[in-house]
């Protein structure tokens, strides 16, 4: 798991000079809304990948024709408790097999850590009063579990046999 | 019963230890309340009026000696020396403080126990028919499919932060003794035509503030895919699942509201589960893993069929209240020669489903001597023992009866479903412990319940509906005016059992009553019934046949304060 301080992320959003530019010009690093890149994907060359923030209750099948031209996706939490961006992450690799970035923004909280390592997740930017040390903890407590999952597709039941 | 293998115990530890750590982080205010609290949620633990509650799984109701010994000692030790045995079939502490709660889960631990996911808005704990895997009347032993979904829901990393609480029920016999459609999915399995094994698949059932059956989605899934169509209903609910208002959040409103969309989302997912994802395959359940799972719910070693007719060893002057018992605590087994036996939970002086320490060794005592160490929490808040001979019968009803278990009232008025109430809960808007006491106290002549004969009557603290009233013969829902406590006394309600009809909402007869006009109330709808019934009517047939109308006079005849508030 890759934690993302957001003081040295090498990806920047288009922002220009109070509002988010509409239509932003192709250039690497590039993390855009997910409006930004509908308005600029026709536009952009091929090879310059983007980023893109993606909402919690957008339909992530949706973007599967344009997923070879995206470097990162960023999946949201208004609040933690809202597990939806799970489900997205879980579909954007299982099903669409993205290899990219998929990287969870907004109320990111350490005990969440689990949980995102195993739908897909391989980037966090944590609420900025998460323990890194913490984070990193949570993610040990359990060598194996029941249920396949993205990190290993096999429920325990398979393994056993295998 | 499921033996424990050590991937199932090293989990289990994995997730005391876990607790520990967000516990520790609590208590040295790394961790806020406000965010431990899903957490804690997730591992049974609440906090109630007058301290933590701690709900512990019994998953699918099954329970061994060794575990309740366990429990008893928790009680003992960091409990007032009781606990609560719920409609879900688990057990709930009261009185545990926050800070020993990571040591009460070492030693649920070290019993195979734990209290993962009994709250929280993640997949509960399975429940399923006390009676599983001994009812003459089952097609599919539904034990090894319960522990199969056990171990998939545990810890699902995709399914733990839903919009709200999500409920499974599993029966596998005609009878439904599971109340399965008033789950958020409720499986029926059965046989087709070729024999093979499957799933019946009802969806959107639920309690609470809007009640609703549920659906039938799917004819028959193949017991091989039943994994794979749960996580499909749960992700479709998961994705679009109403977040922004706690009481539409339920499966059920998205059922409603979405209808045969829902349904062909479902299946779209589904198909897609199967023919696009990444392994697909790995989520079908083997015939190697249903074997191993099986291979735990044989019969106990010494358990083998005996020629019936031998009788209970009693003496032909064996009292009344054996007969009783024997009429109303025994039920019959699919093997010859053996009984079911519940151990009533509903006496005298204590709360329904309530068990002291005491108790809780007795009944482990009692198992062990005459069901091989195995009890079952049944859903209407009792004990049973599932493999008891015959033979023993008569020496079982002593021992039950030393132990206060041997009340000969399943089924009748006294054996009535109850939440906690306001006594405990910090949800409830009203006590529904009084009321019960009330009930058991107007009750309390054997032949009077007799006479009133089959009834279930059900008792909720507030609409979370914990007591089940929107099924109840006579529901009771707590509700709170101006802060005091009212009732709201509901009629003609089903849990879908044969004998209730098919699954229905009570109907509520008139305004709210007093908290001292209720027990009136319920007296007055009793004497109705009798009066009014025809030769070997049952209570629910007769409100079925007479309507509301009757029963609401009566009710109304009795309202003092109420009278005088609406005068």
């Amino acid at each position: 798991m890759k934690f993302i301080d957001p003081d040295h992320d090498h990806w920047h959003t288009a922002i220009g000079d109070d509002d988010p530019m509409p239509t932003p010009g192709p250039c690497a690093n590039r993390l855009l809304a997910l409006e930004q890149w509908h308005a600029v994907r026709e536009h952009w060359p091929r090879d310059v990948k983007a980023g893109v923030v993606v909402p919690n209750d957008t339909d992530i099948e949706t973007l599967e024709l344009d997923l070879p031209r995206l470097a990162l996706i960023a999946l949201q939490f208004p609040k933690w408790v809202d597990g939806r961006a799970y489900s997205q992450a879980r579909l954007l690799r299982s099903r669409l097999r993205y290899t990219g970035e998929v990287r969870a923004t907004g109320e990111v909280l350490v005990d969440m850590l689990p949980l995102l390592h195993r739908t897909g997740f391989d980037a966090v930017q944590l609420r900025a009063d998460q323990s890194l040390e913490s984070s990193q903890r949570a993610l040990r407590f359990f060598a194996a579990h029941y249920q396949g999952d993205v990190q290993d597709t096999q429920p325990v039941f398979s393994r056993r046999a295998a | 019963m499921y033996a424990y293998t050590d991937f199932d115990r090293q989990f289990v530890r994995a997730r005391a230890a876990q607790f520990r750590d967000q516990l520790e982080r609590n208590l040295r205010g790394e961790l806020g309340d406000d965010e431990f609290r899903p957490l804690r949620l997730q591992n049974g633990w609440y906090v109630q009026r007058h301290a933590p509650m701690l709900r512990v799984a019994v998953p699918y109701g099954e329970l061994s000696s060794a575990q309740l010994r366990q429990l008893a000692v928790i009680a003992r030790t960091f409990d007032r020396g009781y606990g609560h045995f719920t409609t879900r079939q688990n057990l709930q502490f009261n009185w545990i403080p926050l800070p020993q709660a990571a040591d009460v889960m070492d030693l649920l631990a070290a019993v195979d126990m734990h209290g993962i996911q009994t709250s929280g808005n993640c997949i509960r704990n399975i429940t399923s028919d006390a009676l599983a895997g001994i009812a003459p009347d089952e097609i599919v032993d539904p034990r090894p499919y319960c522990e199969i979904l056990r171990q998939w829901s545990t810890l699902h990393p995709e399914f733990a932060f839903l919009p709200r609480k999500f409920k499974i029920a599993v029966t596998g016999a005609t009878e439904d003794r599971a109340a399965t459609l008033w789950h958020d999915i409720g499986l029926h399995l059965l046989k087709n035509a070729a024999g093979e094994v499957g799933f019946k698949v009802f969806v959107g059932g639920g309690m609470g503030r809007t009640p609703v059956i549920g659906s039938l989605i799917n004819e028959f899934v193949p017991w091989q895919q039943i994994l794979v169509y749960i996580e499909a209903i749960v992700r479709v609910y998961n994705r679009y699942g109403r977040r922004d208002n706690a009481y539409k959040a339920r499966i059920k409103i998205l059922v409603k509201a979405e209808g045969p969309r829902f349904f062909d989302a479902v299946n779209s997912e589904f198909a897609a589960i199967l023919t696009r994802d990444v392994d697909a395959g790995a989520q079908l359940i083997t015939q190697a893993e249903l074997d191993r799972v099986s291979a735990s719910f044989v019969l106990p070693a010494g358990v083998k069929p005996v020629p019936a007719g031998f009788g209970d060893n009693a003496s032909n002057d064996a009292p009344l209240a054996y007969t009783r018992w024997r009429e109303r605590n025994v039920q019959l087994h699919r093997l010859p020669g053996y009984r079911a036996v519940t151990l009533s939970l509903k006496r005298a002086g204590q709360a329904p489903g309530d068990t002291t320490d005491v108790q809780m060794e007795q009944a482990a005592a009692i198992a062990e001597r005459f069901s091989h160490g195995e009890l079952r929490v049944t859903h209407e808040q009792n004990l049973l023992l599932p493999w008891v001979r015959e033979s023993d019968l008569f020496a079982l009803w002593q021992a039950a009866k030393a132990a206060s278990f041997a009340t000969p009232n399943i089924g009748l008025i006294t054996d009535m479903i109850a939440c906690p109430g306001g006594d405990f809960c910090g949800l409830a808007n009203a006590r529904s412990i009084p009321v019960a006491e009330q009930i058991t106290e107007r009750f309390a002549d054997l032949d009077e319940q007799y006479d009133i004969g089959d009834i279930d009557l059900h008792i909720s603290g507030c609409i979370n509906s914990c007591g089940h009233h929107h099924s109840g013969h006579i529901g009771v829902l707590g509700v709170d005016k101006d802060g005091a406590e009212w009732y709201q006394l509901t009629l003609g309600g089903s849990d879908g059992s044969t004998a209730s009809g098919a699954s229905v909402t009570g109907k509520v007869i008139g305004p709210s009553f007093a908290a001292d006009e209720i027990s009136d109330a319920i007296e007055a709808v009793i004497a109705t019934y009798r009066r009014e019934r025809t030769v070997g009517e049952r209570f629910i047939d007769s409100v079925r046949r007479l309507g509301t109308t009757p029963f609401r006079a009566a009710t109304d005849a009795v309202r003092q304060a109420t009278a005088a508030a609406h005068a």
